[in-house]
Order: C-alpha cells, then sequence, then structure tokens
C-alpha cells in the first residue's frame, strides 16, 4: 500500500479496473480480487475510495458470479472497510453505503444467527449498524445549517434511504408473526425471522434485539411529531411501515396510535417552504395517510380497537381531498395557516459576494435598508450599550453560530483571496428563509406573530450536534459494545415542548459554543526560542533610533507608526490606533517586564522554599529570568545612562512580587484560620526582586566614578525596597577612597529618608567606625552620633 | 434532446389513451420511459356507455387497432379519436401493459400516474410488494411517484402530456446543476427540492391537480 500511495490515483483506478475485468471473467478469483480492493478503500483519494464503494457495490447488489457462501465470506471481510467509508463525508459514496450494508447487515446477521460464538463478526456488524443508525438525526454527510429547522427538511435522500436500513434492522431484530394470514400471501422463504434464531443464542439476545427494534422504530417515528410537514419523509415511513403492520404486530399500535393523532392542519408552515408549498405538502401528506390507512383496511391489518377511529380517519382524509380535487388548490383561502417561528438567519451564506466588513458581518436578508446603515456614526456610548444589550438578549448557541457564520466567511474570504471573488462560479446560493409576505396577518392571534421574529425574541437553541463535526446524536444513544447491546434511552426529539427548549436555552453549555483547538504544547526549548524573539524585538526597538523615528508623537503625545516604504516596518495604522494607542519610546520595558513579572506567573511561582516550585513553574521562572538578564545586561552595556530603566524594571518587579506573595499569605492564612478575616500578615518576601536589586547594585558599584553621586542617589531613592543586605554593598564605597564621599552621601540618605533601613545603615556606620582606616573612622563616628 | 439516465414510467388505467401520450411525448424527448395501467383490463369506449371494448393487458396495440376498425362502429371510433390513439399507441409500442405485473421491466426512479385512482394502486402495489417481495441479492430503490391528475380524453391526454414533459424537463434540468456551483449541497440534492419543483410546476399547471409520495421497490 505504502507503494501504491506513491502511484498517481489515475493510474490507481486503471490497475483496479483491469483487476475488476478479471474478477467478473474469472470468478474463482473474484473472492481474492475483492480482498485485494477491500485494501484500497483505505487510499484518501475520493476517485479511488468511489471506485472501491462501487465494486463492492456491484459484489453485493444484483451479483450473479458470486455464489451465496462467497458473498458471506466478502460481507465479513467487508464490515471494517464499510465502517471507515461509512464516516467519509461524500454524499454519493455514503448513499452507495447504506445500500451495501442493507445486504450485508442481512447477510453477516444471518451468519451470526446461524454460527453462535463469533463474537468479533457480531460487533463489528453492531459498529457498522450503529454508525449507520446514528446519522439519521443528523445531516451527514452534509454540514449542518444555520439552524434546525432548514436542517430537517435538508439531505432528505440520506435519511429515506436510512430509513429502508433501519427497517431492515428492525425487521431483523424482531420476532415475526404474520398478520391475516388467511387473506394473506405467505411471505416468500426467505424472508427471515427472529424466531428462528435459538433462545439460547449468545450474541442475538431476544429481549436485547427487540428492545433495539422499539427504541429505532420510535426515533423514526419522531417524524410524525415535527412541527412542520416534510411529505418525503412522512410517505418513506408510511411506505415502510407496511411492514410492522404486516409481520410485527407488537409494534403496529406504535404506528397506529400515531396516524390516529396525526393531523396535517396542526402543523406549521415552514420557513423554508413557500405558502404554495406547505398548502401542497398538506394535500400530499393527507392522501399518502389515506392510503396507508385503506390498504390496512383492506388487508385486515387493523386490530379491532382501532378499526372505526381510522375509518373515519380515512373518511375525513378523502373528504379533505374531495374538497379541493377539482380546486386550484393554490386559490383556496385557509386563514388559520400558521408559519413556525422563525429561529436562523436570513443570510446565512458562508461566502461573500463582496469582501467587505459590512458583508463579513450582515445576518440580515441581503436587500435589508439596514444593511447600508453607517453605524460608525452612532456616539460610541450608545454603540456600547447596543451592543451590550444585544449580547444579553441572544441566546449563546445563536450567538456562537452567528459567529461561526462569519468565522467561515472570514476563512472563505481569505481562501479566494488572490481570486476575483467576484467572478466565482459558486455563487452563494444558501436558501434563504420564505419571507413571510403569503401569510395571514390576521394568525397573530393563534399565537403566531411573524414580526415578533426579529425583536429581541430568544429563539430555542439549535440542536447541539449542529455544532459539533459530527456525534452521534443526543436523542439517540446507541453507544457500541461487543453485544451490541448497549442502548440508551431515546430522548431528545424535534418538536419537543416548548418548556423544554426554554430550559435549554438558560443552560449553558460550553460545547455548543465554537472554540478554536487547543494550541499545541511547545517544547521548553521552543519556549525558550520563543522568549529570545520577543526579548530581541523589544531591544531592538530599545536601541534601534531608526526604528523609533518611525514612531511619530501626535499633538496628544500618542504614538503612532508611520507607513513606511520599508516592508518591515509597514504597520497597519488603524490596528496601530486601537492596539498600542499609547505606546511610547519606553513602552517596551513596561511590556517585557510585565511579561517577565506578571505574564509568567504562576500561583505558586514565587515561593521562596525552592522545594517547592513545580516543574512548571521552574520553567517559567527560568523563561522569565531570560527577560531579567536581559535588561539587566542592556543596563550593564551603560550603567549611566540607563538607571530610569533599571528603577522601572526592579519598581515592576517588587510589586508584582509584593501583590501576588501577599495574596498568597492571604490565602493561607483564611486557610489556617478557617475562613475567618485575617488581620495580620507576617512580613511579605520578596527573593526575586532582592536577588536583582542585589545584582544591579553589586554590579553597578563597583563602576561608580565619583561624578555619578546623583544617579546613585537616586536609585537608592527610588527602589522600591531596600534591606540590609542590599544596603551593605554601599560599604565597599565607603571603604574606596576615591569614591568614599557617594558612600557616606548615600548612607545619609537612606538614613534621613529611608526610614527601614536607618538601622542598617547605622548598623554599616557603626562597623565603619570601628574601621583601622582613621579617615573613615572618623566620618562614620560623626554620622553615627549624629543620627543615632 | 434530452439525455438522462432517469428511468421513468407513464401510468393510467388501461395504458392507452393518457400514459401513452405522455410516453410518446416523453420518448420523443428522448427519455427512457416506458408505461403501465393499473386496471384489470383494457377498457375502451365501446358502441356504448355500458358495452365498453375490454381487452386484456398484453393484447398488440394492433389486434386491438384492427378489431376497432373491424367493427361496425368504426366510423365513431374514428370520431372520437379512438382509431388514431390506437395508431399513435402502435408505433410506440407493441402492447398495454399491466403495472401489477411489470417487475420485467426493471425498476424506475420517476413514475408518473395520470389519475388519483392510479396513484393509490401504484402506492398500493409497492406496499404490498414491500412485505411481499424478499429478495437478499437486491436492495430496495427509492422511487418518486407523482400523480397528474388529466381527464381521460384526446385534448386532455395531449395536453396532459405537454405538462408532464415540462415537469420532466424541470427535473432533468434541476438533475443538471454541478454541487460546485452551490454552496449548500442541499440545493442540487432532487429530494430536498422536488417539493419546490413541484410546487413552481403546478403553479403553471393549475388545471393539472398533483400527488407526490416517495416510496421503494
Amino acid at each position: 500500500m505504502s507503494s501504491a500511495a506513491q502511484i498517481k490515483p489515475e493510474d490507481i483506478i486503471k490497475h483496479l479496473d483491469q483487476a475488476r475485468e478479471v474478477a467478473f471473467s474469472n470468478p474463482e478469483s473474484y473472492p481474492a480480487i475483492f480482498r485485494q480492493v477491500l485494501l484500497f478503500t483505505n487510499n484518501p483519494n475520493n476517485s479511488i475510495q468511489l471506485w472501491c464503494v462501487k465494486f463492492i457495490y456491484d459484489s453485493f447488489i444484483n451479483n450473479t458470479i458470486l455464489n451465496h457462501s462467497d458473498k458471506v465470506d466478502l460481507a465479513i471481510d467487508s464490515l471494517d472497510a464499510l465502517f471507515t467509508l461509512s464516516n467519509i463525508k461524500d454524499l454519493p459514496l455514503f448513499l452507495q453505503i447504506i445500500d451495501i450494508s442493507c445486504i450485508i447487515f442481512k447477510l453477516v446477521f444471518n451468519y451470526v444467527a446461524e454460527n453462535d460464538g463469533c463474537n468479533q463478526v457480531w460487533s463489528k456488524l453492531t459498529e457498522l449498524k450503529n454508525s449507520l443508525v446514528n446519522k439519521f438525526q443528523s445531516n451527514f454527510p452534509l454540514d449542518p445549517s444555520d439552524n434546525q429547522e432548514h436542517d430537517l427538511s435538508r439531505n432528505i435522500i440520506t435519511k429515506i434511504e436510512l430509513i429502508k436500513f433501519i427497517f431492515i434492522v428492525i425487521d431483523y431484530q424482531s420476532k415475526s408473526t404474520l398478520i391475516n394470514t388467511n387473506n394473506g400471501t405467505p411471505p416468500p422463504a426467505t424472508t427471515f425471522s427472529l424466531n428462528s434464531v435459538s433462545p439460547t443464542h449468545s450474541l442475538i439476545k431476544y429481549n436485547n434485539m427487540e428492545y433495539e427494534s422499539t427504541v429505532l422504530l420510535d426515533m423514526i417515528l419522531k417524524t410524525f411529531n415535527y412541527d412542520i410537514l416534510i411529505p418525503q419523509l412522512i410517505s418513506s415511513i408510511l411506505n415502510h411501515s407496511i411492514i410492522i403492520m404486516r409481520r410485527k404486530p407488537q409494534y403496529s399500535s406504535k404506528i397506529l396510535n400515531i396516524i390516529e393523532n396525526y393531523d396535517s392542519i396542526s402543523k406549521y408552515q415552514s420557513n423554508y417552504q413557500s405558502l404554495e408549498q406547505f398548502k401542497l405538502s398538506k394535500k400530499y401528506v393527507d392522501r399518502i395517510f389515506r392510503i396507508f390507512i385503506h390498504h390496512c383496511l383492506r388487508n385486515n391489518l387493523i386490530p379491532n380497537n382501532y378499526q372505526n377511529s381510522l375509518t373515519k380517519k380515512a373518511q375525513t382524509l378523502q373528504d379533505r381531498g374531495n374538497e379541493i380535487r377539482k380546486k386550484n388548490i393554490f386559490a383556496i383561502e385557509e386563514p388559520n395557516l400558521k408559519k413556525r417561528k422563525f429561529e436562523g438567519f436570513y443570510n446565512p451564506t458562508k461566502r461573500l459576494k463582496v469582501v467587505d466588513y459590512s458583508n463579513l458581518y450582515s445576518l440580515n436578508e441581503t436587500n435589508n435598508p439596514l444593511n447600508t446603515f453607517n453605524i460608525s456614526t452612532v456616539p460610541q456610548f450608545i454603540l456600547n450599550n447596543m451592543v451590550v444589550n444585544a449580547l444579553q438578549k441572544s441566546s449563546v448557541s445563536k450567538l456562537s453560530k452567528a459567529l461561526e457564520i462569519i468565522s467561515d466567511r472570514y476563512i472563505n474570504a481569505l481562501n479566494t483571496a488572490g481570486t476575483n471573488i467576484n467572478s466565482q462560479s459558486a455563487t452563494p446560493t444558501f436558501r434563504p428563509p420564505i419571507p413571510n409576505n403569503n401569510i395571514n396577518n390576521n394568525n397573530n392571534n393563534n399565537g403566531y406573530q411573524p414580526t415578533q421574529q426579529y425583536q429581541g425574541q430568544l429563539p430555542p437553541p439549535q440542536n447541539q450536534q449542529q455544532l459539533k463535526p459530527y456525534e452521534p446524536p443526543g436523542g439517540y444513544d446507541y453507544t457500541t459494545n461487543g453485544n451490541g447491546n448497549g442502548f440508551g434511552k431515546g430522548g431528545d426529539e424535534y418538536g419537543d415542548e416548548e418548556g423544554e427548549e426554554e430550559d435549554e436555552e438558560d443552560t449553558y453549555d460550553p460545547e455548543t459554543i465554537y472554540t478554536l483547538p487547543p494550541p499545541k504544547d511547545l517544547s521548553f526549548q521552543d519556549k525558550k526560542d520563543q522568549i529570545n524573539i520577543i526579548i530581541q524585538n523589544f531591544f531592538r526597538l530599545a536601541k534601534n533610533p531608526t526604528l523609533a523615528n518611525k514612531v511619530d508623537v501626535d499633538d496628544d503625545e500618542e504614538l503612532k507608526i508611520k507607513p513606511d516604504d520599508d516592508e518591515n516596518v509597514k504597520v497597519n495604522k488603524e490596528l496601530t490606533k486601537i492596539a498600542i494607542k499609547s505606546w511610547k519610546k519606553d513602552s517596551w520595558i513596561i511590556l517585557l517586564t510585565r511579561l517577565a513579572t506578571r505574564g509568567m506567573r504562576s500561583l505558586t511561582g514565587s515561593s521562596s522554599d525552592e522545594d517547592k516550585i513545580s516543574p512548571d513553574d521552574k520553567i517559567n521562572q527560568e523563561l522569565s529570568d531570560m527577560i531579567r538578564n536581559s535588561i539587566f545586561e542592556y543596563f550593564l552595556e551603560n550603567i549611566h545612562g540607563r538607571i530610569d530603566i533599571i528603577i522601572k524594571w526592579l519598581s515592576e518587579e517588587w510589586y508584582s512580587e509584593k501583590v501576588f506573595n501577599e495574596e498568597l499569605e492571604i490565602k493561607k492564612a483564611v486557610k489556617l484560620n478557617q475562613g475567618k478575616s485575617v488581620k495580620s500578615l507576617p512580613p511579605i518576601k520578596t527573593p526575586i526582586y532582592n536577588k536583582w536589586a542585589g545584582k544591579v547594585l553589586d554590579a553597578m558599584i563597583p563602576f561608580l566614578e565619583p561624578s555619578d553621586r546623583k544617579i546613585f542617589i537616586r536609585l537608592l531613592s527610588d527602589l522600591p525596597y531596600l534591606n540590609e543586605e542590599l544596603v551593605g554593598g554601599i560599604k565597599s564605597l565607603c571603604y574606596d577612597p576615591v569614591r568614599i564621599k557617594i558612600g557616606f552621601l548615600s548612607l545619609q540618605f537612606l538614613i534621613m529618608y529611608r526610614p527601614p533601613v536607618k538601622q542598617a545603615c547605622l548598623n554599616i556606620l557603626k562597623e565603619l567606625s570601628e574601621s583601622d582606616q582613621e579617615d573613615l573612622k572618623e566620618e562614620a563616628k560623626k554620622l553615627l552620633d549624629k543620627y543615632n | 434532446m434530452a439525455v438522462d439516465s432517469l428511468k421513468i414510467c407513464t401510468v393510467c388505467a388501461s395504458n392507452n389513451n393518457r400514459s401513452m401520450e405522455a410516453h410518446k411525448q416523453l420518448r420523443d424527448a428522448g427519455y427512457n420511459v416506458k408505461s403501465f395501467g393499473t386496471g384489470s383490463a383494457v377498457r375502451l369506449p365501446g358502441p356504448s356507455i355500458d358495452k365498453p371494448n375490454v381487452y386484456d393487458f398484453g393484447t398488440p396495440y394492433e389486434d386491438i387497432y384492427q378489431d376497432l376498425i373491424g367493427q361496425s362502429c368504426r366510423k365513431m371510433y374514428e370520431a372520437n379519436g379512438l382509431i388514431h390513439m390506437l395508431d399513435r399507441n402502435r408505433k410506440v409500442k407493441s402492447a398495454p401493459e399491466k403495472w401489477q405485473n411489470n417487475a420485467y421491466a426493471g425498476k424506475f426512479d420517476l413514475v408518473i400516474t395520470c389519475e388519483e385512482r392510479c396513484f393509490d394502486s401504484v402506492l398500493e402495489d409497492l406496499m404490498f410488494r414491500m412485505y411481499n417481495k424478499e429478495d437478499q441479492n437486491d436492495v430496495r430503490q427509492v422511487v418518486h411517484i407523482i400523480n397528474i391528475d388529466i381527464k381521460d380524453d384526446n385534448e386532455n391526454a395531449l395536453l396532459g402530456g405537454k405538462g408532464i414533459l415540462k415537469l420532466v424537463n424541470m427535473i432533468h434540468d434541476f438533475r443538471q446543476k454541478k454541487k460546485e456551483d452551490y454552496e449548500d449541497e442541499s440545493d442540487i440534492i432532487l429530494e430536498d427540492q422536488m417539493m419546490g419543483i413541484l410546487t413552481e410546476w403546478q403553479k403553471d399547471h393549475t388545471h393539472l391537480p398533483t400527488l407526490y409520495s416517495i416510496s421503494y421497490y
């Protein structure tokens, strides 16, 4: 297969065609060729997949070359491939898979019935069955539309094909009792019956089979509860239900109850059908019911307890049909017609005809005059209120669906960028809902108020399945296990009571929100590389005067990046306005220091106890230290000119650490006090600040010149926190005869203006006063006497 | 001339007038078409209303034609268009065929009946086949059954035939739509859009009431 993947798909298909010819001309080689073809179903190329499916189809349906036992063997061999293929989103392919599965299911079910103990085969068959059955309530292989109502009338071909498969499953998995054997023709000899399976079969258990059949039938019959009319589905189900009426008396009451209570008059006009279409739908559905009832009555398939009511029902439907038979159905006045409340978007297209922001965000009808209104003329505060109100009123599911549409439009616009979007052959043709102009507005008294649709009414939430790629529908939890016994309860159904929908609406379900896929985890080295890039970018901004000149101070002292010919510094002016509105030339240090001090700090990050630091925190700390180190080195390049940078950094450093550790202490204390408020806290430690402030002082002090007096004093003055250890460095200045003045001046300044370190400074003076250096001793004693 | 893989059949009671006129028009337009009758026998007008000419399905049109022109009321049959009808029919196919026995003819994608009771008969027959036929080697196929109610006379058969051709042309045109040209694949799925097609057609043919169902066989 790996070598086959290298070959062009057309060449593979040529070879497959040759193999097919051999198979059809030489039946003995057919099974071997078939098994080889199955290997190609894994090929990702759609043409090859379609070829394989067609070959499988021709092998099982109306194939006279293969004998029955070969077919059974090949059916078993095909189960894995069919399961995989049944999840490929391709409509023609999927429809063929359903047809193939109709045959395969019968063959393999029979095989398992006759060969107890083949657990693996049974498990695979169950898997395939579930894969198909679970798709009935979805729109697979189509993507869901913007709302549930629209989805009900989409992808009908798949639904009616699946109905076929599901009825086969129901027929095979339930006991048969032939109704009206006297008048009716006996069933063909080939008809399978669960009755013929051994009651002690370890896999096909009667109760489980019957239960599954019931659930499946209930799921299918839910279609009749839709509050709109879809004649294609109704007729498909009724025409299949005749099998139940004939062979499965245990389920006939389910069908007859529905028929008894079904009335097309109670249904709503869909927003996706015209009034004319709705009128025709009613007529068609009524006729189908009538034919079904007549057929059942004529063939004595209806139990006595239903006969009267259904005879009446048939008569009513006949009268209704006769009444409109000779009339122009469209001209008949029907004042009581009701239209379903609209829950979708009038313009749900995901392809933009004109690529601009207005079209990108517009979900109104394309000809809605509101679309031309320039919202930027509305004052900001009104806009804010409008947006906040709108967000409060819209349901989470609807909002996320709207954003999903806009996101898809955006992606589509980006993907088609570079081509002339207006000349695309694929024009947006998403069927918009039919406007209300056909409906009689007097209907409002009946509860239907078309004008309310866009007045902030909260529509019921979308079906969750619509927002997921594809999952088994919530209403039919058909879990797979080896025995195929995993059945959940039937639940979610379209057209349920309002109350349930409202409940759903109030329930925030994060699964209904469109979320971006989580980013891939970066390795530590990747993180380091990224941090390095960030650091380099910031320092490029800090160091490069040319780049700095691109930044223009406007009257408000706000910086904007000038448009420039240089491609590297082209920055979108509009973006600059918003994203870095108050950019100043030293803003980089704030961003960088905050990234180090807050951006990468986690809750346990500043624990002074090294042993308690988690590995993640250690990594974060290491990354933060990369930034700190780079700032530190930047400072070392020019310690005289970059003292402001250092003060800003260390201030940020101390403040963040203090606040952070204080919070930790509070939490700790509250925990200790069992939730009671805390009155006093232990002194808050700032080890990271202390470490880096110490490094700065240690690096600076040896290089201080006598003329640096002012900047050093400024540093001591502005550093947010000093302790004995930090001020200890000043001692070395005092020992240096050249810089002795700076030393004592600093100590004097600190004694006077930084009381928290007064004692530390006095201690230093005391120590110095005991020195053997006379001038030092004298100066120290003098100050000691003055401030002690 | 339309080239379409769609397999169509037209159905009326006796497979002589309405279904045969539509059969001819569809065949002339290039469609793959057959026709059938759902009645118990072929009944054609006779000398009086209570004396129809009754033939078994399968009796060649040629034989019926010869029988009628050999009758004393030949002039009447010529005047009411019966002779002309049979002359047309014998050029289209050999004999009237019965719907209920048409398994040999294969399966159709589209069945167009010309009378409500024929529509009912076709659906009931397919229901019967649904539980009475079990082929391990075959799979049931979806079939669209449309009734277009046409009065059983020459003029209406002609008008009805034109209407049927128009509807089939609409379906044919719809099937030519390409997936790439539409954002939503549902827009090119016939089953999704059939109600829309029928409604559009019905708007232009309000004198030809319709019925519609999906069935399988």
